[in-house]
């Protein structure tokens, strides 16, 4: 499903990526673990065409990401960026937005309560603007954009560093239970509990 | 008919001994310069330290002018469309380098796009306000044509600069965002609109908010000018309004292609932006 292939990949004179070989089966679930600025992030970005290697192969889907797959490969991942970058509107409106042009404008209602209620969000949270969210909402909203989107591929940074235990573990028990293909970024050891995930150590 | 029939009449009322403004002698326009003596005086007194720019920019503009003098008075005499269409492509070219100058946007990477963006509404707008508006036989006369087409040009100067700056320093600025949205959207442009509909907003709201003030707070330059030129006000403020729309056209028309024709440049094939286009500050 995705494939690294001896990538290299220099930013600023650093060395991020030499020779890197890394795989991913189809609904496989990956935790990558390790230190900062080791290029953890870098590898979610090279996927979603933010980033060009230098050297080497990558491919999603057996294909190649080029101008011709960009849209199509974006359109089966779900990234959920470590700061939540979304823009600052509010959430309500920002959801719809993001339904609408996914067309996924007539979602189950009942579906979507149920994740509300799921995720422990409510109308006063939908009626915020971004900007005005703690950082655990934000995580949340990201998650539910994400759960909602439903595309088969979810690359996480780090989706859980902001939640409370409770929260940490109902969540993380919801996404290794998803018939998808997930690579998880985090240095919660709580996902290790599952014995389905594969512990990638960088 | 009406228009040249009055302006008989208020010539003969004034004498009729002469045709438009009254020429001004070099003394008199020099003597002008007497009150920069106290302008002076009052720098020094309270130490500001812009005698120097002050008089250098002085210096440039008489000069600048006075070179405007001399070709526009050789392009009036030979009033060839040919030379009159050269003439404004160079202004073009001009206006575009310093638009990209002020942006901080590379010269060589988004000289075409911005070039194209101004010399289309800006054609089509001039055109239209000589044949439509004023209705002269020669499409291309210097008299209406270098004017009308500077004034057009200079306007446009500054909506650009705003809406193409505004953009690519939004983006830049934002990009974290950008590109999340270009993953949720998966589509560049329901990512780039948000930067889009800013960028417009900005390069327009000055004109807008002029035209709501203009006449009560002051008197356009041209509207003045025609009026010490010999026209009576009402024709005045005809051409004054004919020309507040012509600019407020061109501008938003130039902004919204500039961005558009820039967006091949600006962006990589994957729709990440190019850094390479701004002018790096060291």
């Amino acid at each position: 499903m995705i494939n690294f292939e001896s990538v290299y990949l220099k930013r600023n004179d650093k060395e991020i990526f030499s020779g890197l070989d890394f795989f991913v089966q189809k609904n496989e679930k990956v935790l990558i673990q390790g230190k900062s600025g080791i290029g953890k992030t870098t590898l979610f970005k090279i996927l979603l065409g933010f980033e060009t290697i230098d050297k080497g192969r990558v491919t999603f889907n057996k294909k190649d990401i080029v101008k011709e797959h960009i849209t199509e490969i974006r359109h089966q991942i779900f990234y959920l960026s470590q700061d939540i970058d979304l823009k600052n509107e509010k959430v309500k409106n920002l959801l719809e937005e993001i339904l609408e042009y996914n067309l996924l404008k007539n979602q189950d209602k009942a579906h979507f309560a149920d994740l509300l209620n799921f995720l422990d969000l409510n109308d006063i949270i939908l009626n915020q603007s971004i900007k005005e969210l703690s950082g655990g909402e934000r995580q949340r909203i990201g998650l539910l954009i994400g759960f909602l989107l439903d595309r088969p591929v979810w690359l996480l940074d780090e989706p859980t560093s902001a939640l409370d235990d409770i929260m940490k573990n109902k969540i993380i028990d919801y996404i290794i239970g998803q018939d998808k293909t997930i690579i998880i970024i985090s240095h919660d050891d709580v996902w290790k509990k599952n014995n389905t995930i594969r512990i990638e150590r960088w | 008919m009406m228009m040249s029939g009055k302006k008989t009449t208020l010539l003969e009322l004034k004498g009729g001994d002469q045709l438009g403004a009254q020429d001004l002698t070099l003394l008199s326009l020099a003597s002008l310069l007497v009150f920069l003596i106290p302008v002076f005086y009052i720098n020094r007194r309270l130490k500001l330290k812009i005698n120097k720019t002050m008089s250098a920019s002085i210096i440039r503009m008489c000069i600048q002018l006075s070179f405007v003098g001399l070709y526009l008075e050789f392009l009036f005499k030979f009033n060839s469309p040919i030379l009159n269409i050269v003439y404004l492509l160079i202004m073009i070219s001009i206006a575009c380098q310093s638009i990209l100058k002020s942006s901080n946007l590379k010269i060589r990477k988004l000289f075409i796009p911005v070039f194209f963006s101004l010399l289309l509404p800006f054609a089509i707008i001039l055109l239209f306000f000589n044949a439509v508006v004023v209705r002269i036989d020669n499409l291309f006369e210097a008299k209406y044509m270098i004017p009308i087409g500077g004034m057009l040009l200079g306007n446009c100067l500054r909506s650009i600069i705003i809406g193409l700056n505004n953009f690519y320093s939004g983006i830049k600025k934002d990009e974290r965002v950008y590109l999340y949205s270009l993953s949720l959207f998966s589509s560049r442009i329901q990512a780039l609109k948000p930067y889009f509909k800013e960028s417009i907003t900005a390069s327009i709201t000055p004109t807008i908010a002029s035209m709501a003030t203009i006449g009560l707070v002051s008197l356009p330059g041209m509207m003045t000018g025609q009026i010490i030129g010999g026209s009576i006000p009402i024709v005045a403020i005809k051409y004054q309004i004919a020309i507040m729309l012509s600019i407020f056209y061109t501008e938003y028309f130039s902004t919204i292609l500039s961005v558009l024709f820039s967006l091949k440049v600006g962006f990589n094939e994957l729709d990440v932006l190019n850094q390479d286009i701004f002018i790096s500050k060291k």
